[in-house]
């Protein structure tokens, strides 16, 4: 008979789907793994160039200020000789043309806003006249659409002064160039040489400030303050001009430009030959000239300046080619008038080979555009220390040019003297990440070296995100490691004890117990450890502190009295008694810990542990004395069996059981005793050579801690190794057991010399599973943490962990931007890390299996 | 050491010898190392078991009606409240300064600590404050007068202190404990109806309108505007709106009508301090006289509490009520994702046991299975956000919800979502329970059942699997529980700490996979840590937690008792 069809049918089905079910889980991993690298990869990919123009503006005259709107639709420009012209950046198509009525004065000098839409301008006669830039923006919709309007290109409509652009939804945006100009004042007698231009306050009592330079190298500070008056609705600018000190300089030195902060509280001068003089106003009345800096060498001129976005950072070009990045910080005996110095933080990739012609800064972020006189356009971030994009300017390379970065920095735009326009328009989503960046040290703005940090959002607008991965893993590997130094002993302790020593019927109830520890949700142990226990350890440091002593001793107490008592007693209570007596003996530790935890903190750290952590009060000493104490205790036992040995055993030799317990008893308590004084002895020793803890792993104290964190991620990991390891040494194959026995070895000597080192690899990767689960523990660190970014060993601070900034930051991340991607790299990481300590887990433990099975 | 004479069978453990002659060398039985290892057994039992008690003691404690005390404070003011816990702590030196010599004494006596007990004093909308802690030193007289209460408000919290008057249809009424009760069943009735109104009615309501809205964008979006079909769509849909409007207006009028008959029936309140405060009586979920209550009331206002909290839904940024949508979302999500575990996993175990051929590509899958086990769960939580919710989520958005755009549907958390990253995250539980219980079924069977003619799948499906599936089972359990416990990966993939929406409801398709809903765990974190008050949320947190792992150890203890009786199962048939 035939097989049916069905059946045939259903093999065929059966094997297939079984087959790729099967496979899927590697599918699953791959995917993981693939997926975060993916959304990753991009932040170091770089931006790509999406357009470019050159054209010629039909102008004879030379640039002054240049101006464009954040949809990269119209530029305007400002002439030497006083006209404006509205351009369409595209196409070169001119919008409108007026006039600022310079009046017979001849353009000497101008400056602006970081906004660029608030001109100054300086003039021969020593005045300046101010100016507004406006590209008005509106939305027209599509039915108002006026008719008559012409095609300047494939996207754009031009109707009267207008430029019209079609957008997704139907309607069309509409931008309008509105220039103003202002006032003009009266500063010097002489030409200026160079202007700044600062406007501060609100958007309705504006405070505007400039500084000028004139022939004579005189700096002047002026503050004007709108005032309204209320009955008239007029407008009254009063200005303020401050005259700043000489800056001495030698004859033929020229000032090339100057520099306002942007709160007014600083100016900068640099002159052609190399030197910059800071002033600081921050006492208006009392300026000073606080520093003079050379900063290239004699002879050298600082031919550009100009501040980073935020205008805390100085990047200076030179016509040797340097470009250089310079913060002011505080810094404590400095012979500067103000305590501040000028501090060259970086110094900016030197292959372009030309002087530096022009810098200009982008207004959202910390990059800045350089033009050499070799006709090099580099786009440079600062803070990443990476040249975005270089291009070739065409024309003569060596005319003066006037550039900017577009305000939403996807784009550069240069008009030369000629009136040669070169644009370029690039995308680049993440300009401030490199790998330096995300794990290197970087040299942030007002920071006084370089250094990992990790502030995802800045406190302020102009401040910018810093990226290091560095304090997270640095903060995942603290609390993994506390995590194991409490979990680990007690684990495979416990393993040991439950597979060697505990009787069959205890085992049956105390093994389900310690697997339920497993199953706990982390969410509880994270909300026990923040809202009960932390705050216990906080009030009860010394008792705690001292519970660590207390527990080892009070069981090596229990230990040496069982020692002295008969033998038959020993036979008879052995097993479930003596484990009862065992917990006893802990809980009665710790009732004593708690009891004499205030003595013992006025015994030791002068009454209050938190007060001592500061370091304010006391020496390093009693805190080295309980550290050494236990390595003290080992090297004096060490020293004992080692030379009195022999002497001891033959001593004891052949007596009762119970009076050798004693003498054991005498020994411990003996060797106890010197151990302290040899730690005591270290202690101070190490005091007077002036070591203190307090600083390194011991500094303040915060409630949120590692110690808290450790304790409880103990309680996460431990049931994790204590079931693997339990599992190794139960798999030795009973033989061993039984011959180490039937040779005469005691439980103790088989345990420790056959059973062991046969099931160590099984333990050691019960070791790195728990590793493993330490590492990417989310909830009891979020909790339980503090959550802060700090890299330091101090056991009584807290951490910040990849995994639990994962889980804070991801939630409120914009998709696709750049902390979002910079969470997925973290995710990447934590994957890696886990995936190699598994990974070689799963190898060892599987060498492992073969090996016992082979036994 | 030693103990009672039983040989040992080769390959069994050794449990004990005969030592028949002692020498003293005491190293040799290493008594002190081995109290070191039995110590940290110990320290893991009295660890687990402290902490288990921990939670039962508070999660079990917390509804049970404390009495309130009226404390005289030195000072002169008097508080009232109840006793939360008490404990000692150090006075700082800037208190010390203000106190007396005597008191000053009996504190440097007790070595700089003095005791205090933390009063839960309520009336948040009068004191700013929930609790304060009142030192030993502090105190003049403690007392507890008979005739305070203990209000739970569905606003604001508690209230503590008397009642000095009622009113009752607009009549101003001496304060009669009898009637109130039974004016304040009645008012609680109206304060349902209400409830009923506005969530339900008015909720229908809205989903339609929402619903003839999309319909109108979706007609738009699919003809073009300005189209017949749409315009005919439109016009069809702005009738049916018109409909419903009229329909809300209704319901908002009696909503109305049930209000002003509510603002009848108040009550006048007096906290200790004499201080008033007039309020409706359907705003007044529960009260009793603390201190004037015997021990059968107590028990009903226990029990009537858990079954507050079992069954109602979280008010006051959830730290008073009930859990209900919690318990939903996290039953249901947790059930979903046996959904989509039980077949994946069962599948990869099949091919495991059944039809791969032990070598290379085995050992990567068990690699991987290894390395899904041991990937921290907020990765998965990252991956389920960044491919199931914004790649497959925002596909299908595209595809078939493109009327809501750029509201997401599919495309953010969700239930849906959260289950298939929880599904991944179990798998590997699920793989090695299937396995362990297909290497269970004894090779007699197989060959039995092939030497019968029956081919390899039927063999699987009807002698196999069956044989296996209680392990399968507890394979699945133990998934539950572990994903029902799992927070950090749904944080970041749909949990949120209060949902509009259940994921159920009464409304075309029923189940509504992409919203997203509230759980247990998350519930703990959210009341736990973001809440304005962490210690009023306390209790909560507490019983939540006390919930939550009644649930997983419930589960746990299900799993081993299958696994249990597998084994001895198994014992008999395998010889």
């Amino acid at each position: 008979m035939d097989t049916r069809k069905s059946v045939v049918w259903s093999e065929i089905i059966s094997r297939w789907t079984i087959t790729l079910g099967g496979l899927l889980v590697i599918v699953a991993v791959l995917t993981i793994m693939v997926f975060l690298f993916w959304v990753a990869v991009p932040l170091i990919g770089g931006g790509k160039q999406v357009g470019s123009v050159s054209y010629a503006l039909p102008s004879s005259e030379k640039t002054a200020w240049l101006y464009a709107d954040e949809f990269q639709t119209i530029g305007i420009r400002v002439g030497d000789q006083g006209e404006v012209l509205n351009f369409h950046i595209p196409s070169g198509q001119v919008i409108s043309r007026s006039n600022v009525p310079f009046e017979g004065r001849r353009l000497t000098a101008s400056a602006g806003t970081l906004e660029r839409d608030r001109v100054l301008l300086g003039f021969d006669d020593g005045s300046v006249q101010f100016m507004r830039l406006r590209v008005e923006t509106r939305t027209t919709p599509g039915a108002d659409f006026p008719q008559a309007a012409s095609k300047i290109d494939g996207r754009d409509f031009q109707f009267e002064d207008s430029v019209y652009t079609r957008v997704l939804t139907g309607d069309y945006r509409t931008l309008r160039p509105l220039n103003e100009v202002g006032a003009t004042e009266k500063i010097s007698d002489l030409p200026i040489v160079a202007v700044d231009y600062r406007v501060g306050g609100t958007v309705e009592r504006p405070t505007i400030a400039f500084a000028t330079v004139d022939a004579n190298a005189q700096v002047r500070v002026s503050q004007s303050r709108a005032q309204r008056n209320m009955m008239t609705g007029a407008e009254i600018v009063r200005t303020e001009t401050t005259e700043l000190p000489s800056m001495n300089l030698k004859p033929g030195v020229k000032v090339t430009s100057v520099l306002l902060s942007g709160s007014a509280d600083r100016a900068i001068v640099a002159t052609d030959d190399g030197v910059v003089y800071r002033y600081d106003l921050r006492d208006p009345s009392k300026p000073i000239l606080a520093e003079s800096k050379r900063i290239l060498p004699e002879g050298v001129a600082i031919t550009a300046m100009t501040f980073l976005g935020g205008e805390a950072t100085l990047v200076v070009g030179g016509s040797d080619s340097t470009v250089a990045v310079f913060f002011w910080l505080q810094i404590e005996g400095s012979q500067t008038g103000d305590g501040f110095e000028l501090v060259q933080s970086r110094l900016h990739d030197q292959s372009a080979v030309g002087a530096v012609l022009g810098l200009s800064e982008a207004q959202r972020d910390k990059s800045f555009v350089a033009i050499d006189d070799k006709g090099n356009v580099r786009v440079t971030h600062s803070t990443s220390d990476q040249v975005l994009f270089g291009f070739k300017r065409s024309g003569d390379p060596a005319k003066p040019v006037t550039a900017l970065i577009f305000p939403r920095s996807d784009g550069v735009l240069l008009v030369s003297d000629t009136g040669q326009v070169n644009g370029w328009q690039y995308e680049d989503p993440h300009p401030e990440i490199t790998l330096k960046v995300l794990f290197g040290k970087i040299w942030y703005e007002g920071y006084k070296q370089p250094e990992w940090i990790w502030q995802s959002t800045a406190a302020t607008d102009l401040a910018e995100p810093k990226y290091s991965l560095v304090p997270l893993i640095f903060g995942t590997i603290k609390a993994a490691f506390y995590a194991m130094l409490f979990g680990a002993p007690i684990a495979l302790l416990a393993a040991i004890y439950t597979s060697e020593f505990i009787h069959r019927s205890v085992r049956a109830t105390v093994k389900p117990l310690m697997e339920t520890m497993e199953s706990l949700p982390t969410v509880i142990l994270g909300f026990i450890a923040a809202l009960v226990l932390a705050p216990l350890v906080e009030e009860w440091i010394g008792a705690v502190l001292l519970g660590f002593i207390a527990v080892p001793m009070g069981l090596m107490l229990g230990a040496f009295i069982w020692q002295t008592l008969p033998h038959q007693t020993v036979v008879r209570y052995d097993g479930m008694p003596k484990f009862l007596l065992i917990s006893a003996s802990i809980v009665l530790s710790v009732y004593v810990s708690i009891q004499l935890g205030p003595l013992f903190e006025i015994v030791l750290f002068y009454g209050d542990f938190k007060a001592w952590t500061t370091g304010i009060v006391g020496t390093g000493t009693p805190f080295m004395f309980l550290i050494l104490l236990p390595l003290s205790y080992v090297a004096v036992s060490i020293l004992f069996s080692r030379y009195a040995g022999h002497l001891y055993k033959a001593y004891v030799g052949d007596r009762e059981r119970t009076v050798a317990g004693r003498l054991d008893m005498l020994r411990w308590l003996g060797l106890l005793l010197a151990a302290a004084m040899l730690s005591l002895l270290l202690a101070s020793l190490l005091t007077l050579l002036g070591y203190d803890p307090r600083g390194g792993f011991i500094d303040s104290y915060q409630q949120r801690n590692a110690l808290v964190v450790g304790f409880v991620m103990a309680f996460a990991v431990i049931p994790n190794i204590y079931t693997l390891a339990e599992d190794a040494l139960s798999s030795v194959p009973g033989h061993l057991r039984a011959g180490s026995l039937a040779c005469g070895a005691t439980p103790w000597q088989t345990a420790m010399w056959i059973i062991l080192p046969t099931a160590a690899s099984g333990v050691f990767s019960a070791l790195m599973m728990g590793m493993g689960r330490a590492v990417g523990e989310t909830m009891i660190v979020v909790m339980a943490a503090g959550n802060t970014p700090v890299m330091e060993w101090n056991v009584f601070s807290g951490l910040r962990t990849l995994s639990a900034n994962i889980a804070i930051e991801l939630g409120e991340a914009v998709k696709d931007g750049t902390n979002y991607r910079v969470l997925f790299l973290a995710a990447l990481t934590l994957f890696i890390m886990t995936f190699f300590i598994n990974t070689i887990a799963e190898l060892i433990r599987q060498r492992f299996r073969k090996r016992a099975f082979q036994l | 050491m030693a103990s009672t004479d039983n040989g040992t069978l080769p390959g069994q453990k050794p449990r004990g010898r005969v030592v028949r002659r002692f020498t003293a060398d005491l190293s040799a039985t290493g008594e002190p190392a081995l109290w070191a290892l039995g110590g940290a057994l110990a320290i893991g039992v009295i660890l687990i078991s402290g902490f288990l008690f921990l939670i039962a003691w508070n999660g079990f404690a917390t509804f049970w009606p404390k009495p309130i005390a009226k404390v005289e404070l030195l000072s002169g003011t008097t508080i009232a409240g109840e006793p939360t816990r008490a404990g000692e702590y150090r006075v700082g030196q800037d208190i010390l300064a203000l106190l007396s010599p005597s008191q000053k004494a009996g504190i440097e006596q007790n070595l700089g600590f003095a005791n205090r007990v933390l009063y839960k004093t309520a009336n948040f909308d009068l004191y700013g404050d929930d609790f304060r802690w009142v030192s030993e030193f502090e105190a003049a007289k403690v007392e507890y007068p008979k005739d305070l209460f203990l209000l739970e408000r569905q606003q604001w919290g508690a209230f503590v202190g008397r009642i000095k008057g009622m009113t009752i249809r607009g009549e101003q009424l001496p304060f009669d404990y009898q009637l109130l009760q039974k004016e304040q069943s009645e008012a609680r009735k109206r304060f349902a109806e209400i409830r009923k109104l506005e969530r339900k009615d008015i909720g229908a309501v809205n989903y339609y309108l929402d619903q003839e809205r999309l319909k109108i964008r979706k007609a738009i979006l699919k003809h073009g505007e300005g189209s017949q079909e749409a315009q005919r769509i439109a016009k069809a849909a702005e009738a049916k709106i018109a409909q419903l409007q009229a329909q809300f207006t209704e319901l908002q009028k009696r909503i109305n009508d049930i209000r002003t008959q509510d603002r009848q029936y108040r009550v006048l309140l007096e906290e200790i301090g004499s201080r008033t405060l007039d309020t409706e009586l359907s705003q007044i979920v529960r009260f009793y006289p603390a201190n004037d209550i015997s021990f059968f009331n107590k028990l009903g206002i226990y029990l009537s509490r858990w079954v507050e909290f079992l069954t109602t839904e979280p008010r006051e940024a959830n730290t008073q009520g009930g859990v209900l949508p919690a318990i939903f979302g996290t039953v249901g999500m947790t059930l979903m994702m046996v959904i989509f575990v039980a077949p994946f996993g069962v599948i990869t175990a099949l091919y495991l046991r059944e039809y791969a051929k032990q070598g290379r590509l085995t050992s990567i899958v068990r690699i991987s299975v290894n390395n899904l086990a041991g990937v921290p769960s907020i990765v998965y939580g990252v991956f389920g956000l960044g491919f199931f919710a914004y790649i497959v989520g925002g596909g299908i958005d595209g595809l078939f919800f493109p009327e809501r755009l750029p509201n997401p549907t599919f495309g953010t958390g969700g239930i849906l979502w959260a289950s298939l990253t929880l599904a991944l995250l179990t798998v590997p539980v699920v793989i090695v329970a299937t396995e362990e219980a297909l290497s269970a079924v004894p090779r007699s069977m197989r060959e039995g059942s092939l030497a019968c003619g029956a081919s390899k799948w039927q063999t699987i499906y009807y002698v196999i699997l069956p044989k296996a599936f209680p392990g399968i089972m507890t394979g699945l359990i133990l998934a539950m529980a572990r994903g029902a416990g799992e927070v950090a990966p749904l944080m970041l993939v749909g949990v949120v700490k209060l949902a509009p929406a259940l994921p159920f409801d009464g409304f075309f398709p029923f189940i509504h996979l992409e919203r997203s809903f509230m759980h247990l765990g998350f519930h703990i974190f959210d009341v736990g840590f973001q809440s304005r008050n962490s210690e009023a949320g306390k209790p909560m947190v507490f019983v939540t937690t006390l919930l939550l792992l009644g649930l997983i150890v419930a589960m746990q203890s299900g799993a081993i008792h299958i696994r249990n009786r597998l084994k001895r199962k198994y014992a008999s048939d395998n010889f």
